[in-house]
């Protein structure tokens, strides 16, 4: 702390930054609890119409608790491919005697390419008419017969909007938990390795515990940002076909920008909310207690 | 959260020097074998990006033929000849900068300032002001769309750059308060104590000590945030409701519309074309960029 400072310039410094932020994130957080109460198009006059919105949410609308059910399976897609494939790789590449850096910014390339051009991509990728990358390569190894038009099947449709979303950022996870990997003393692993613990168990009871605090703040950044999950699904599908693809953020866009129905489509902006507030309790409630035990 | 120091133990060991492996035989082959699992894996990471390059200079003979590993048997660029005369890609390059200049400005100087009062200055609630910082990291910018669509509308600010630039500089404001707090925390205080000493007041030594020695974070905070910013496409596409204001993203989109589904060679030459710029700013600054990158992620 500076021995010479006064209130005022604690608030000259303070209040460019906090007011910003308070119009731009703060101030709509509040402006969506208001409005969630409200029956509201934007252009007649608000109806105060109570908790009316939340109880037809929960209780009546079958497309928000299969959009709930969609966003589930998307955030678990993508940890998989982010958090595990990111375990993986990082492992291996601790192993690797050259090219890590090499490796480290080929896999971090996605990373810097728009959703759009993602998206684009992706549709070609999964197309089976004209024919796309995944259904050639299936041509090409002899699986012609299980050749697919991924995003028109309901059934495949939600795990090929997952899927480049972990493709994405799955090298930003590798690059942390790599980072993490590195910091571990090479020589406690050497001497379990003398003591006859195996691959397996050195890892378990020595590099994942040691790594575990960056494990947890990964999981957040990767869970929370999984449940933001927005411009892929939207671009790719727009949560079709019916709404086997729909995500409660593609399901709140459309309520407010195409029905223009903001009073409910704050209900469910809130409910997202909520959701990324527990989703990042539960992780530190889980991951916490492991560490305890 | 206990973040930031992670961060701290993540970042410091970003720049060590790997370990070197013991050398027996039997780690040579492992290691072998270990390098060609890294390479498939590593290919089929980046395959579906080289394959956009390559599909973008084939011919549409060629394209429809349909072998994904054959090289073209051609090269051509009418594929960019046309992406060209069917977009504005010029004006929306342009665009992109002026949200992504204006949106880093605001970042890096809002965020510099929130760090100083924090941490340097720091007073009573610094630990509430923390608090609601955390908020906007956890957050989904979604929230934010359907109130600021209406205070825009009443404000007239819809269809402006402010209208972008607004939600994006707010919503990476806590990362960027919390990365230059926590490089703060290592400028050691007797620098501030001889400075006041000397009779700077805080103005005097926010300008001359504190805002010289932070460039190296500025350098990260930018180069983080750039690569979201430009790339944005949830605000732009909420907010920008003319062609003329319509960012790469936005643009890109467009454009693909336009040519419908059937000239997927010439889409193809505009996703590169779009793409091209950031691409060849990531690898020409690579290891900055590939450490701001994890750094910044902690830190959120």
């Amino acid at each position: 702390m500076l021995p010479q400072r006064s209130r005022l310039s604690v608030l000259i410094f303070l209040i460019p930054p906090l007011a910003l932020y308070g119009i731009a994130v703060l101030l709509p957080i509040f402006q969506s609890l208001f409005l969630s109460f409200f029956d509201w198009d934007g252009i007649s006059p608000m109806t105060f119409v109570g908790a009316e919105n939340y109880i037809t949410m929960l209780t009546g609308d079958t497309v928000f608790w299969k959009a709930f059910g969609n966003t589930l399976g998307y955030v678990a897609i993508c940890l998989v491919l982010q958090l595990g494939g990111a375990l993986i790789v990082a492992s291996l590449l601790t192993l690797l005697r050259r090219g890590r850096e090499v490796v480290k910014t080929l896999y971090l390339l996605p990373a810097v390419i728009s959703t759009v051009a993602i998206a684009f991509l992706f549709q070609r990728v999964y197309s089976l008419d004209p024919v796309g990358l995944i259904n050639q390569v299936l041509a090409f190894i002899g699986l012609g017969n299980v050749q697919h038009a991924w995003l028109s099947d309901v059934s495949t449709v939600l795990a090929a909007v997952s899927i480049p979303e972990g493709w994405r950022f799955t090298g930003l996870y590798m690059l942390i938990i790599y980072a993490a990997l590195l910091a571990v003393p090479a020589e406690l692993e050497e001497a379990a390795k003398i003591d006859g613990a195996s691959w397996w168990q050195t890892f378990w009871r020595i590099r994942f515990p040691y790594i575990r605090p960056v494990w947890i703040t990964t999981t957040v950044l990767a869970t929370t940002n999984a449940l933001r999950g927005f411009d892929i699904p939207y671009l790719l599908t727009n949560g079709g076909p019916g709404q086997s693809s729909e995500l409660l953020t593609t399901y709140m866009y459309k309520t407010a920008f195409t029905s223009t129905n903001y009073g409910y489509a704050s209900a469910i902006s809130v409910f997202v909310v909520i959701e990324c507030l527990v989703a990042v309790g539960i992780i530190f409630l889980i991951l916490r207690r492991k560490a305890d035990a | 959260m206990s973040t930031l120091s992670l961060h701290r133990a993540t970042s410091a060991s970003a720049t060590e020097r790997p370990q070197p492996t013991s050398r027996r035989p039997k780690r040579n082959l492992q290691s072998r074998i270990t390098g060609i699992i890294v390479a498939a894996i590593v290919i089929v990471q980046v395959y579906p990006l080289a394959w956009l390059f390559i599909t973008s200079v084939r011919t549409e003979q060629d394209f429809a033929g349909g072998n994904p590993f054959a090289f073209p048997t051609q090269i051509t660029f009418d594929n960019y000849a046309r992406a060209f005369a069917n977009g504005n890609l010029g004006l929306n390059i342009l665009n992109s900068l002026i949200v992504t200049v204006g949106a880093i400005v605001v970042i890096v100087f809002l965020g510099m300032m929130g760090a100083y009062a924090l941490q340097v200055l720091g007073f009573r609630f610094s630990k509430f002001v923390r608090g609601l910082f955390l908020i906007g990291i956890i957050v989904p910018v979604q929230v934010a769309l359907v109130p600021l669509f209406v205070d825009y509308a009443q404000a007239g600010l819809l269809n402006t750059y402010q209208s972008i630039i607004i939600p994006l500089a707010g919503f990476a404001l806590p990362t960027s308060v919390y990365l230059f707090s926590s490089f703060y925390e290592y400028i050691p205080s007797e620098i501030y104590e001889a400075a006041s000493l000397d009779g700077a007041g805080p103005y005097r030594i926010f300008g001359q000590i504190t805002l010289p020695l932070s460039v190296n974070t500025m350098v990260t905070v930018a180069m983080v945030n750039s690569i979201f910013i430009w790339n944005d496409f949830i605000f732009a596409n909420t907010f920008v409701l003319t062609d003329g204001l319509k960012t790469i993203p936005l643009g890109l989109q467009n454009y693909i519309g336009a040519m419908g589904k059937v000239d997927w060679t010439a889409t193809f030459a505009a996703v590169c074309v779009s793409i091209t710029p950031l691409l060849l700013v990531f690898l020409i600054l690579n290891r900055a960029m590939t450490y701001s990158l994890a750094s910044g992620a902690t830190k959120g």
